[in-house]
């Protein structure tokens, strides 16, 4: 045995010594990229397969049974889908669901640039209006779904008040009263509530857009909506198109405030898959029959996290 | 009751499966002990409108289990409005929560609750005998699954000194006397409020004895046959319709139970059905208000009968209760007159036994305004009557199915469609081809 490989060996020695081999070896295999990365990824791939993929694929399983509150459940293959495609609530709650985001989206999209626009300008106590705009977003979608309740109060809300205070009308309008009333009025706190998400998001994108590029259009004789139409706009779609698509998302899957506001009457008139979702299923005690209500509306998320990726990526 | 012989599975083989497909062992469960005496007991309990009745369990009752038996009470309340019922059902899913609790709309959770018949007739024969309406709901299969507390009865809720104005001395005798007091209050600014929408109580309490007092029920007797589909059904919706669009406030078609105390208590409506808590909350806070608030009986209808319908309490015991003896023991302790008596009493009859032993109670004296809930529980039917109360049933009541027949015609469908559209709904629940 040569002399280096004795040196060498007296040192590994002397290192067991002072740090103990299993520390050592624990430390060097944490530190390779592979294993560390895993390591870092496992807690939350772990949670969200307990609390997101569990209730996933439960619901999925659930969707082809039988299956009422304690009960056994019964294998039933695609019955509670053909129930569904003859039920005339689950077809006017799909249409309920497609108007209530198609329209609020684009409420929220239009409102949420305009107010971005606005804010992107200098104005005294701009912090704090930033501030106060986001309230919406901020306070629990419960809590303000009940003071949307006041304020829609036939007698005594501030719209009809203002409304007849103000001697625009004689009697004030039945917010909730009437199936069509009631879908605007969802469709109004769902977009105040959205606003503040937009409003912020497109802010961010307009400060990434480099002064010059503005001030070489205006030298080239854009006016301001020269300088939107063909600067701003195309500096802002890839984060309209990403916060649009997560907006249709959440809309879509609406549930709180419906339920609160209106618990889906009147007549159906705003009931949401969503909602009628959780009425077969918490309510009726249909498990299977509510969990296919709520699969049917994952073929629309996959679509949208489809063109989410596929966009992300080509970028 | 035998079940058909097809494959069946359950949560736990979902769960099986999973494991199985993913290769992971069973995640470590923890049996459960076996104790020889339950620290506590879990009793989870709407909460109620009338405050005195919470604090007398929680104040009076609890203290005294627990200074007599060692056992503590854990009240769990519940927030009121129908949010019960995904509570509970959560619970059963999960096999965990209350042990004891209060059974809303308990034809879904049925095979989760233990026999309780042995509690059931002890309290029978000791109060003088049950209201037979109530065995609808709590005796399945000849077993009582549930020993009922009490009903929350629902009847007019009016604003006498309007009626009075409007030179309507007494309350409508019939339906048809109901819509032209409507028509004349509304005339004067203060219309009717008879809820409609997706809520839990106060549209089923008028639409159903309503529904019934024309003559048609929902279904036939033994739940095997629809019987909506029918005339008087027919003539039902019309007036309905006709009542919304004369004599109501254009929101009601869109109220949830607790919109018609608000209108009621900000003078929008001069009526409304609903339990007394729309009296007790003006005698507390709006004290004008509570001198003029007055109470009756549903009219009666073109069949000549009147009814109610039941917003019954019962209380069962959970199967997955750790220690179901321990259970069932504070469930009878309950009922026994030293505790029971004074807490019907603390709750000043908002909730009503359905005991024959307290027809004459001497608290229904105490508020003469109260009466007509006293009478209640006379003409008062479960909303599943004549069929019994069960898991159909429950996807009846839980998907609104004959509150949205009428609140359909109140926005303009026709009495056909609503009614078509209803009866196809049922047949679906029930499984009738």
């Amino acid at each position: 045995m040569s002399r280096v490989v004795e040196a060498s060996g007296a040192r590994a020695l002397a290192a067991r010594v002072h740090r103990p081999f299993g520390l050592h070896r624990l430390r060097e295999l944490v530190e390779r990229e592979s294993i560390y990365s895993w390591l870092m990824l496992t807690p939350p791939v772990l949670f969200l397969l307990a609390f997101l993929g569990y209730p996933f694929f439960y619901g999925v399983y659930l969707s082809f049974f039988r299956r009422e509150v304690a009960g056994p459940a019964t294998f039933v293959g695609l019955h509670n889908f053909v129930i569904l495609a003859n039920d005339p609530i689950f077809w006017q709650s799909v249409g309920n669901t497609v108007k209530f985001t198609a329209v609020a989206t684009i409420l929220k999209a239009s409102g949420g640039l305009a107010m971005a626009l606005v804010m992107n300008q200098n104005f005294k106590m701009k912090s704090i209006t930033r501030a106060l705009l986001l309230l919406p977003f901020i306070v629990p979608t419960v809590l303000s779904t009940v003071a949307w309740q006041w304020i829609y109060d036939p007698g005594l809300g501030l719209f009809n008040r203002l409304l007849v205070v103000s001697g625009l009308a004689t009697t004030g309008v039945s917010w909730l009263g009437t199936p069509m009333m009631a879908m605007i009025s969802v469709i109004i706190v769902n977009t105040w509530r959205g606003l503040p998400f937009f409003g912020i998001s497109i802010l961010a994108g307009l400060q990434t857009i480099p002064v010059e590029l503005h001030e070489s259009a205006t030298i080239d004789g854009a006016g301001t909506w020269g300088r939107f139409r063909y600067v701003t706009l195309p500096a802002l779609l890839p984060v309209l198109f990403i916060v649009t698509t997560f907006s249709i998302i959440l809309t879509f899957f609406d549930f709180q405030l419906v339920y609160v506001l209106t618990g889906g009457g009147p007549a159906n008139g705003t009931h949401l898959m969503a909602t009628y979702a959780y009425s077969l299923s918490m309510g009726a005690g249909q498990m299977g029959l509510g969990s296919a209500v709520a699969l049917s509306m994952v073929p629309v998320l996959g679509l949208l996290l489809v063109l989410l990726t596929v966009y992300v990526r080509k970028d | 009751m035998t079940r058909p012989a097809q494959p069946q599975a359950s949560r736990r083989d979902f769960l099986k499966l999973a494991a199985g497909a993913t290769g992971v062992v069973g995640a470590p469960w923890i049996a459960r002990n076996v104790q020889a005496k339950p620290i506590s007991i879990t009793f989870a309990r709407e909460s109620s409108y009338v405050k005195n009745f919470d604090d007398h369990f929680l104040k009076v009752m609890a203290p005294a289990y627990e200074k007599e038996m060692g056992i503590k009470i854990e009240y769990q309340i519940q927030a009121a409005g129908g949010g019960a019922v995904p509570q509970l059902v959560s619970m059963v899913e999960n096999r965990s929560g209350a042990d004891v609790a209060w059974m809303q709309q308990e034809w879904l959770y049925r095979d989760a609750l233990v026999d309780v018949s042995d509690i059931a007739d002890y309290v029978g024969k000791t109060y003088g005998g049950w209201y037979d309406a109530i065995k609808l709901l709590s005796v399945d299969n000849g077993k009582w699954k549930t020993v009922p507390n009490s009903n929350i009865g629902q009847c007019m809720v009016y604003r006498k000194d309007w009626f009075d104005e409007a030179g309507i001395k007494k309350f409508p005798e019939t339906w048809d006397e109901f819509m032209e007091a409507g028509i004349k209050l509304k005339a004067k600014g203060h219309p009717f409020g008879m809820s409609m929408g997706h809520g839990f109580a106060d549209n089923y309490s008028w639409l159903y004895p309503l529904l019934w007092s024309y003559g048609a029920t929902v279904m036939d007797k033994d739940g095997k046959k629809v019987a909506l589909d029918a005339s008087e059904t027919a003539r039902a919706v019309d007036y309905v319709r006709k009542l919304y669009k004369e004599a109501c406030i254009e929101d009601c078609i869109g109220w949830l139970d607790p919109h018609n105390n608000k209108a009621f208590l900000t003078s929008q409506i001069s009526c409304t059905n609903n339990a007394y808590s729309i009296m007790v909350s003006a005698k507390r806070d709006l004290p004008d208000m509570g001198k003029v608030i007055d109470h009756a009986l549903n009219p009666k209808g073109p069949t000549g009968q009147r009814y109610h319908s039941l917003v019954p309490v019962t209380h069962g015991v959970f199967a997955y209760s750790k220690d179901v003896q321990a259970a069932k023991d504070f469930l009878k302790w309950t009922f026994e007159p030293k505790q029971f008596k004074p807490w019907i009493a603390s709750g000043d009859m908002y909730f009503a036994p359905f005991l024959h032993g307290f027809d004459k109670a001497p608290e229904w004296d105490i508020e003469p305004r109260v009466k007509p809930f006293q009478k209640v529980l006379e003409t008062g039917k479960l909303t599943s009557w004549p069929a019994p109360a069960n898991k159909a049933h429950g996807a009846v009541i839980n998907r609104w199915v004959v509150i949205d027949m009428f609140s359909k015609a109140c926005t303009g469908a026709p009495t056909k469609n609503v009614i078509a559209e209803a009866v196809s709904q049922l047949k679906q629940i029930y499984g009738i081809a």
